[in-house]
């Protein structure tokens, strides 16, 4: 938006105003109430509800201010006779076919149409005539659908094209027949529920929190999602010690991802209080016998004792700690803590997918954040795919090439689904991601390159100047498939690629809610796989917060340990060989601290007491470091625990929970930005590992389907009953009026099977 | 601001189809390469192509709206809103004479409800249902613009006005 100010008189005052922006907008920043259904900042205009409408001079009619761009000696009137009586009467017509049930609605409350009925509404309905009745029915086993109440806003279903791409719902039929729906009834998209979110009236609801609570009777807690790496802020909805549901709405929470959550993020909550839960601490006496519930006070006492042992007969290395990415930065300092100055040990890893530590090491710019994806002019995007990994980056992706003209540069060996928006699709042979670091670094290696990419050495020319002829941001992302040097060399792009008037960011596309942060609270990077391989070998003892990701688990030596300590909520395959298990809080029992892909240190924060006898990760860590004689001195707070992580880690300097208070202002870790360095070697050991490969790759045609990471049954999300439905390739029911989990009911192959799987 | 691009190609169908996609004779094929040639943004040739393949498999059956979606790079959802806005489009099977009998104002005052209960008792179908021997569909549209000759009924594309019970009976009978 240019910074050239235009006069507009809104009810006789006059403001000077940015050339371009939209007169709701100005109003609303001035205090002018405006009512409005279906006008959403930054969706397509629609200006169907018509609620917005205001006087302006010299034009006929009254104007819906929605789609209006203010103009020089533009003079407008929000409030008259003549705008309230329009105002009520349209209000009006959209409760002439509202059943009024609010009562028995899941948004009553915090429903947006009942708000302006209060503002707008006539006291009593002139409309006597039959209303035209439809019944309510589930659209998919996350989203509920109640078609009567609905005032036809298409917010829905402009977020489910702009946001998701997906385009999954629409409005069929006519005139006053018109409801929102899709082909068949029965909805098989991602299942994101971003069109219940934005729904201003009860008609799409969440289906998994049906008739379940009132929203007042929910205490709302601002928090951040414990899934993926976008770090999105959203609210959680307690009821006593229950957590009813999480919602981003705009009243509630104002976060990054505004009302944009995912699937996980919004319906993968149910393992908070899942009957599952570990309860008590467990010990296994002896090797091969049951875990047996313990006391705090003697689980504590058995796993020192123990630990004191071994350390004492095989040395303090013998001994390894291994921290996992879902963790708060809390507890992971305290785990580095207790490995370093009570254990004593070198032997500490973060049980991560991959790690991002050569690119951190060689970072040459700025983390890009969403809002600077949303704002780019040029997008790279090698490997990965955030449509499924890391939703909210995706959005923004889409966004950024849909309404704001960025150009999306593809580098996959998958057709995955963003291609629909990029300029440029590099379809690559798998596994030759790094050529493309290759072809980042310079065209000395394009025949290389472009040979075992499959592609023609000119799409890497067009790649290259595309970057260097853009003006504004140039965000480059990167999935986990880069090697080591291949991260070191696009971390150092920003100096390749410098040049007037652009800005070069980096993102690195990270798995897991807090990646970011247990790298920037690692000590010496350790992979854990190194350590798994030293089990029963020089590795005797390990303690361990969280599980270990499947693909660890194989070969994952842990029973050659003589003794394991595990923290975790549910009994997993890794605590199936623990000697120790402490029951840990989830995240919606704790406060802390989460670093995202942003460089983001967000708040996570308590929104029920934690479940049977669980206590925070750093809390157990700090229990165990006292009675082996190291205080940590943190008593019983996380913010102090977080003042040190401040104190000790250089990039962390200066932050404070007070600070971090403000969701919508989130600060940013400050990351050591690497001078700018000769990349001969890191090259040179590219290119020879891109030579190896072979030529004859063949290439994935086929787009992957919807959900197949997604809907994958972790620990978490295969707590949730309706993700079993979508693991199973979400089968249409005989029924749409009740419940789908039914199907569950009739046919427990259904949960079972894909359990396993 | 947000601004629509044109053109948009819908690569990916991120909505389940159906598995199976309907397949045409090169000389359908061929019609309908003759409809896309006319358009500058493909998916304007939706209308035609609609129904085109209605005319071939009887109506907008699943491998019919499969094939819809991938010829113009759309979504099957964009199809199903296109096809459920038009009354001559159909996306349940459709008997061999469809019925649409007038409800817009002028044949509503003269009295276009009584045909339509007659045709109901008639037929021995509500509307929007189709009759079990697959002869008759019956189901109310909105203007046809025959006003001045209301009330009136259209049956596939011949148009039945000045309508009385009497005629209908006899319009009825004759088609029996």
């Amino acid at each position: 938006m240019s910074t050239e100010l235009v006069k507009v008189t809104i009810n006789a005052k006059d403001f000077q105003v940015p050339k371009g922006a939209r007169l709701i907008d100005v109003c609303r920043e001035n205090q002018f109430d405006i009512p409005s259904f279906c006008y959403y900042a930054d969706l397509a205009l629609q200006a169907s509800c018509r609620m917005c409408l205001v006087r302006i001079e010299k034009m006929p009619k009254l104007q819906t201010s929605c789609t209006i761009i203010c103009t020089d000696g533009m003079v407008v009137t929000t409030q008259s006779e003549e705008i309230e009586k329009a105002r009520r009467s349209m209000l009006e017509f959209l409760l002439a076919n509202h059943p009024l049930d609010c009562p028995v609605c899941d948004r009553g409350g915090e429903c947006e149409l009942q708000e302006l009925t209060f503002d707008w509404g006539n006291l009593e309905e002139r409309f006597i005539e039959q209303k035209n009745a439809r019944a309510e029915k589930y659209l998919s086993p996350m989203v509920a659908n109640d078609p009567q109440r609905c005032i036809l806003c298409k917010r829905c279903t402009r977020v489910c094209d702009e946001w998701m791409g997906e385009d999954a719902i629409e409005a069929g039929n006519r005139g006053a027949n018109t409801v929102i729906g899709t082909y068949g009834g029965w909805l098989n998209c991602s299942q994101c529920g971003n069109c219940i979110e934005v729904c201003p009236t009860g008609t799409l609801l969440d289906g998994t929190y049906r008739h379940q609570a009132r929203p007042w009777e929910l205490t709302q807690t601002i928090s951040t999602c414990t899934y993926c790496s976008d770090g999105c802020q959203m609210s959680l909805g307690s009821r006593g010690d229950e957590l009813m549901r999480i919602v981003a709405r705009d009243r509630y929470v104002n976060g990054l991802n505004g009302e944009f959550l995912c699937i996980k993020g919004r319906f993968g909550h149910p393992f908070v209080n899942h009957e599952e839960r570990i309860r008590t601490p467990l010990i296994r006496y002896q090797k091969g016998g049951r875990l047996v519930p313990a006391t705090w006070d003697e689980a504590i006492r058995f796993t020192a004792q123990k630990l004191d042992g071994i350390v004492a007969a095989r040395g303090n290395n013998s001994l390894a700690v291994v921290g996992s990415p879902r963790l708060t930065n809390e507890a992971l300092y305290c785990l580095r803590k207790f490995a370093a100055e009570v254990v004593e040990t070198e032997n500490y890893a973060v049980a991560d997918a991959f790690s991002l530590k050569p690119f951190f090491e060689s970072l040459g710019g700025p983390l890009a954040t969403h809002q600077d994806i949303r704002h780019a002019k040029t997008i790279v995007l090698i490997g990965g795919e955030p449509e499924e990994l890391q939703p909210l980056t995706a959005k923004q992706i889409r966004q950024a090439v849909r309404n704001g003209g960025a150009k999306l540069i593809l580098i996959n060996s998958v057709p995955i689904r963003l291609r629909e928006q990029a300029a440029q699709f590099i379809h690559i042979r798998p596994g030759t991601e790094n050529a493309a670091a290759l072809a980042l670094a310079g065209n000395a290696d394009d025949a290389l390159a472009a040979r075992k990419m499959g592609v023609e050495a000119a799409e890497l020319e067009i790649l290259r100047q595309t970057i260097s002829e853009t003006q504004g941001d140039v965000v480059l992302m990167f999935g986990g498939e880069l090697s080591a040097e291949a991260q070191a060399v696009v971390a150092q792009m920003p100096y390749t690629f410098a040049g007037e008037g652009r800005r070069i960011l980096l993102h690195p596309l990270a798995l897991f809610n807090n990646s970011v942060g247990a790298l920037d609270l690692d000590v010496n990077g350790k992979s854990v796989s190194d350590l798994l391989d030293a089990a029963g070998v020089s590795i005797h003892a390990m303690y361990m917060a969280g599980s270990l990701l499947p693909e660890h688990m194989p070969k994952c030596g842990l029973s050659k340990l003589d003794f394991l300590v595990v923290q975790e909520l549910f009994e997993t395959e890794t605590t199936a060989f623990a000697d120790v298990v402490f029951p840990a809080a989830s995240f919606a029992e704790i406060d802390g601290t989460f670093t995202n892909n942003d460089g983001f240190v967000q708040r996570v924060r308590k929104s029920i007491e934690p479940v049977h006898q669980s206590k925070p990760d750093w809390l157990i860590v700090s229990e165990l470091a006292k009675e082996l004689g190291v205080d940590f001195g943190f008593e019983r707070s996380a913010s102090a625990v977080f003042r040190e992580i401040a104190e000790r880690i250089p990039a962390y300097a200066d932050l404070r929970y007070p600070l971090l208070k403000d969701e919508s202002h989130p600060l940013q870790v400050k990351h050591a930005i690497a001078s700018k360095r000769e990349l001969a070697k890191e090259i040179a050991g590219i290119r020879r590992a891109v030579a190896e490969l072979s030529d004859d790759g063949v290439k994935v045609s086929e787009t992957p389907q919807v959900g197949h990471e997604l809907f994958k049954l972790g620990t978490l999300t295969d707590k949730v009953p309706q993700f079993h439905l979508l693991a199973a390739g979400n089968p249409t029911p005989a029924s749409f009026a009740i419940s789908p989990l039914y199907q569950i009911t009739i046919d427990e192959g259904i949960k079972r099977e894909k359990a396993v799987a | 601001m947000s601004q629509q691009p044109i053109n948009i190609q819908r690569l990916s169908q991120p909505v389940q189809m159906p598995d199976e996609i309907a397949t045409f004779s090169p000389k359908v094929e061929a019609e309908i390469d003759r409809h896309l040639a006319k358009y500058p943004v493909m998916r304007s040739a939706i209308l035609p192509l609609m129904f085109i393949v209605q005319r071939e498999r009887g109506y907008l059956d699943p491998p019919g709206v499969s094939y819809l979606a991938k010829r113009l790079n759309l979504r099957i959802t964009d199809i199903w809103e296109v096809a459920t806005f038009y009354s001559m489009l159909h996306l349940k099977p459709i008997g061999k004479y469809h019925i649409q009998v007038c409800k817009t104002l002028s044949c509503k005052l003269l009295g276009s409800d009584k045909i339509t209960q007659l045709c109901v008792k008639k037929l021995g179908i509500k509307v929007g249902e189709m009759t079990a021997d697959g002869r008759f569909s019956l189901s109310e549209v909105e203007c046809l613009g025959s006003c001045g000759t209301a009330p009136m009924f259209q049956i596939n594309f011949d148009y039945h006005e000045n309508l009385t019970a009497e005629k209908v009976d006899q319009i009825l009978e004759s088609l029996a």
